[in-house]
C-alpha cells in the first residue's frame, strides 16, 4: 500500500516538471492568443484593454467576435489557408518519397556504419537556418528558379527532410530481417517484400515523420519571404504580418486559433482513418 | 600554436581591470537600426562623455513597436521613422526634449523640422533620413529604352514586359501603396477606399512582371545582376552600387528619385519614458547634441548613404554623395517627398485586406 503510494509519489515528481513546463509555455500562451482573438486591437497596435476605462469612455474595450466575423467576411482568408495546406501537402510527400529510400537504406547497411550515416544527415542543423536558406538563394538565383513556388517547396523540403528521416530510419530499424526472409521462401518478390511487409510496417514512422513536417511547414514564414515568388504567401506571412505591419494582435490571433483548430481536426481525421484502417485491416 | 605564457595572461588580466573603472561609468542604452552609426563616432562619443554607449538593433520600425508593445523596457534613446514617431507619441512613450540642452540644435534644416506628427519638434530630433524610390540596372535602363525618372517603370506593362522577372518590390504594405498611390496623382497618405482599391487595381496589373516582394535581399540581387529594377529605400541603394563598384562589376547601380513624389523617411532621435537614465535626461542630451555636430552627423551619411538634415554636416560629407539629387533632393524635389503617417485601427485593417488580397492574387 505505502509502496504503491511512494511509486504513485516519484510518478508525480517525474510528470510534474514537463507537464508544469507545458502549462506554463504551452496552454497559458495559448489561452493569452485565444483571450487576444476575442479583443479589440489597440488604437496604436498591441490589445484594447478588457475594461472600459471610466476617463475614456467612447475608446474600445471588451470583448468581441468582430475579428472572426471579419475573418469569415472574405474567402481570401480561408484561400490562403488552403494554399498553405497543398503547399505543406507537397512538401510532406516530397520528403516522404526522398527520405524512404535514405531511411531504409541508413536502417539495412552494417550496423558500425548507422551512427555516422544519421549523424551525416542531422548535420546541416549545426549551420544557421538562414544561411542554409541564403544558400539556395545563391544556388537558384542564376538558374532563374528563385523567387518561385518550386524554390518555397526546395526549400521547404530541404530544412525539413532530416524530420522525416529520422522517425522512418527509427521504424525501418527494427524491422525483423526474418520476416522479408518469411516472405522470399513464400514467393514474394522484392517488391512484394516491400509492399506488403515492409511498408505496412512503417506506417507509425511515415504517420509520425508526415506530423514532424507537414506542422511546421504550415506556419514557416521566412522560407516563403526568402525564396518565394509575388504569389507565395503562406498563412505564416500573414499571421507575422499582423504582428508587424498590420499591428492588429486580435486578428493576428484568430488566425492562429484558426489555424490550430484546423491542424487538430486534421490531425483527428487522420487518426480516425488510421483506426479504421487497422480494423479493416485486423 | 603554444599556450600563452601566465605572463601574457596577467598582463590580459591588469589590461582588462585597467578598462572597468570606465564600464562602471554611465551607460546610455540606445535602440537603434542596423549599422546606424559609426564605429568612430561611437569611440568619439565615449571619450567625450566618459561613458558607455550601449546598443541594440531592429530592422524595421515595426518590429520595434512590436518591442515596445510587449513591454521592453530600459532604453533611453531610440531612432523611429516619423510614422513610428507619430506612434509613439500617441502612446505617451516619449519624453519631451529639453532644446536648452541641445546649443547644436540651430544646426538643422528647416526643411526637415516642424513635422506634421510633431509640430515644434517637442519629441524628436532629426537624425537621418532615406528616400523611397528606384534603384536599377545602368545599361539594362538605357538598353531597354525604361525611363528612370518615373514611378511609371514599376506600374506601366508596356515597360515591365520588357524587364518580366527582373523587378523586385519592397516587402512593406504602406510603402508600396504610396508608390501606386503617388503614381495615381495622390497623397501617400491617402486612406480614402476608392483610392485605396484603385492602387490596389494597379498593383495587381504590375505584379505578374515583378519577380518578389522583397525587403531584405534586394541590395545584393542587384549587384549580382539578377535583378534590374528595385522598388526600395536610397541608402540601400547607395550600398547596391558601391558593392557593385567594388566588386568590378560590368555594369553600373542607379537610382533616382521619380518624379511624381516619393516617401522621404526621417529618422529622429527620440527619449523613451522607459529608459534606465530617464531621471537625468542630460546624457541622453548629451548624446542628442554630440550627434547634431556636423563631422559627427556626417560620418553616418559617408558610411551609408544616408540623407543628412545637418546643414553643418555638408563640409564633411564626401563631395561625390552631396552632389547626388536622389540622396539631396533640391527644393523643386523635395516638395514633392511626401512623410508617411501612423494609420489608426480601421485604416489598418482594410489596408491590410488589399495587402492580403494584393498578395495573394
Amino acid at each position: 500500500m505505502s509502496k504503491a503510494k511512494g511509486e504513485g509519489l516519484t510518478r508525480w515528481w517525474v510528470i510534474a516538471p514537463p507537464t508544469l513546463f507545458l502549462l506554463l509555455f504551452f496552454a497559458l500562451p495559448s489561452l493569452i492568443m485565444v483571450l487576444a482573438s476575442f479583443q479589440y486591437p489597440g488604437e496604436y497596435g498591441g490589445l484594447a484593454p478588457l475594461f472600459k476605462d471610466p476617463a475614456r469612455p467612447d475608446a474600445l474595450a471588451g470583448l468581441t467576435l468582430e475579428t472572426y466575423r471579419f475573418f469569415f467576411s472574405d474567402i481570401i482568408y480561408v484561400e490562403i489557408f488552403v494554399r498553405s495546406f497543398g503547399v505543406a501537402l507537397a512538401t510532406t510527400l516530397v520528403c516522404l518519397v526522398a527520405a524512404y529510400p535514405l531511411a531504409l537504406l541508413i536502417a539495412r547497411s552494417p550496423k558500425k556504419h548507422r551512427d555516422l550515416m544519421v549523424l551525416l544527415v542531422v548535420l546541416p542543423f549545426a549551420s544557421n537556418f538562414l544561411i542554409r536558406v541564403y544558400s539556395w538563394m545563391i544556388i537558384l538565383g542564376p538558374l532563374d528558379l528563385l523567387f518561385s513556388s518550386f524554390a518555397v517547396v526546395v526549400g521547404m523540403v530541404y530544412v525539413h527532410l532530416p524530420f522525416m528521416v529520422l522517425p522512418l530510419y527509427t521504424n525501418l530499424e527494427k524491422h525483423d530481417p526474418v520476416l522479408l526472409d518469411a516472405a522470399q521462401d513464400l514467393g514474394a518478390n522484392a517488391w512484394q517484400r516491400f509492399w506488403r511487409v515492409t511498408f505496412p510496417l512503417s506506417l507509425p514512422g511515415i504517420f509520425s515523420g508526415a506530423a514532424l513536417v507537414f506542422i511546421p511547414v504550415l506556419g514557416m514564414f521566412a522560407i516563403p519571404e526568402l525564396l518565394g515568388g509575388t504569389r507565395d504567401i503562406l498563412i505564416g506571412n500573414l499571421i507575422k504580418e499582423q504582428f508587424l505591419g498590420s499591428r492588429d494582435w486580435p486578428f493576428g490571433g484568430t488566425l492562429s486559433i484558426m489555424l490550430t483548430v484546423t491542424v487538430l481536426a486534421f490531425a483527428a481525421l487522420a487518426a480516425g482513418l488510421a483506426r479504421g484502417g487497422a480494423a479493416r485491416s485486423g | 600554436m603554444k599556450a600563452p605564457h601566465g605572463g601574457v595572461v596577467a598582463l590580459l588580466l591588469v589590461w582588462l581591470l585597467g578598462t572597468v573603472p570606465a564600464l562602471a561609468g554611465d551607460r546610455l542604452y540606445l535602440y537603434n537600426w542596423n549599422n546606424y552609426i559609426s564605429e568612430e563616432t561611437i569611440k568619439r562619443f565615449e571619450a567625450f562623455c566618459g561613458c558607455d554607449l550601449v546598443q541594440d538593433y531592429y530592422s524595421d520600425n515595426e518590429e520595434m513597436l512590436a518591442k515596445f508593445a510587449a513591454g521592453a523596457k530600459g532604453y533611453d534613446l531610440v531612432v523611429p521613422t516619423g510614422n513610428a514617431v507619430d506612434a509613439l507619441i500617441k502612446q505617451g512613450a516619449l519624453l519631451p526634449i529639453r532644446k536648452d540642452l541641445l546649443p547644436h540644435f540651430a544646426n538643422l534644416n528647416p526643411a526637415y523640422l516642424d513635422t506634421e506628427f510633431d509640430p515644434g519638434n517637442r519629441y524628436s530630433v532629426p537624425y537621418a533620413y532615406s528616400i523611397t524610390l528606384l534603384g536599377y540596372n545602368e545599361p539594362k535602363m538605357r538598353e531597354l529604352g525604361i525611363p528612370t525618372d518615373s514611378w511609371a517603370a514599376l506600374f506601366e506593362p508596356q515597360y515591365l514586359a520588357r524587364i518580366k522577372g527582373k523587378v523586385t518590390v519592397l516587402d512593406s504594405q504602406r510603402e508600396l501603396m504610396a508608390a501606386a498611390l503617388k503614381y495615381l496623382g495622390y497623397s501617400a497618405n491617402a486612406t480614402d477606399e476608392a483610392k485605396l482599391r484603385q492602387a490596389k487595381e494597379l498593383i495587381l496589373r504590375a505584379k505578374p512582371y515583378w519577380a518578389a516582394f522583397n525587403a531584405s535581399s534586394y541590395i545584393k540581387e542587384l549587384t549580382l545582376g539578377n535583378i534590374w529594377l528595385a522598388h526600395g529605400y536610397s541608402n540601400d541603394m547607395f550600398q547596391a552600387q558601391q558593392d557593385a563598384k567594388r566588386a568590378q562589376r560590368p555594369f553600373t547601380i542607379g537610382y533616382s528619385t521619380p518624379k511624381e513624389g516619393a516617401v522621404l523617411a526621417i529618422d529622429s532621435m527620440v527619449l523613451h519614458k522607459d529608459g534606465k537614465n530617464r531621471d537625468h535626461p542630460a546624457l541622453a542630451h548629451r548624446f542628442i547634441d554630440f550627434m547634431l555636430e556636423g563631422r559627427n552627423s556626417a560620418d553616418l551619411t559617408n558610411l551609408i548613404g544616408s540623407g543628412n538634415p545637418n546643414r553643418a554636416a555638408a563640409p564633411y560629407i564626401d563631395p561625390e554623395i552631396a552632389a547626388n539629387k536622389a540622396i539631396f533632393p533640391d527644393a523643386e524635389r523635395l516638395k514633392r517627398l511626401e512623410m508617411l503617417r501612423d494609420l489608426n485601427v480601421r485604416q489598418r485593417r482594410l489596408l491590410n485586406r488589399l495587402w492580403t488580397e494584393i498578395k495573394l492574387r
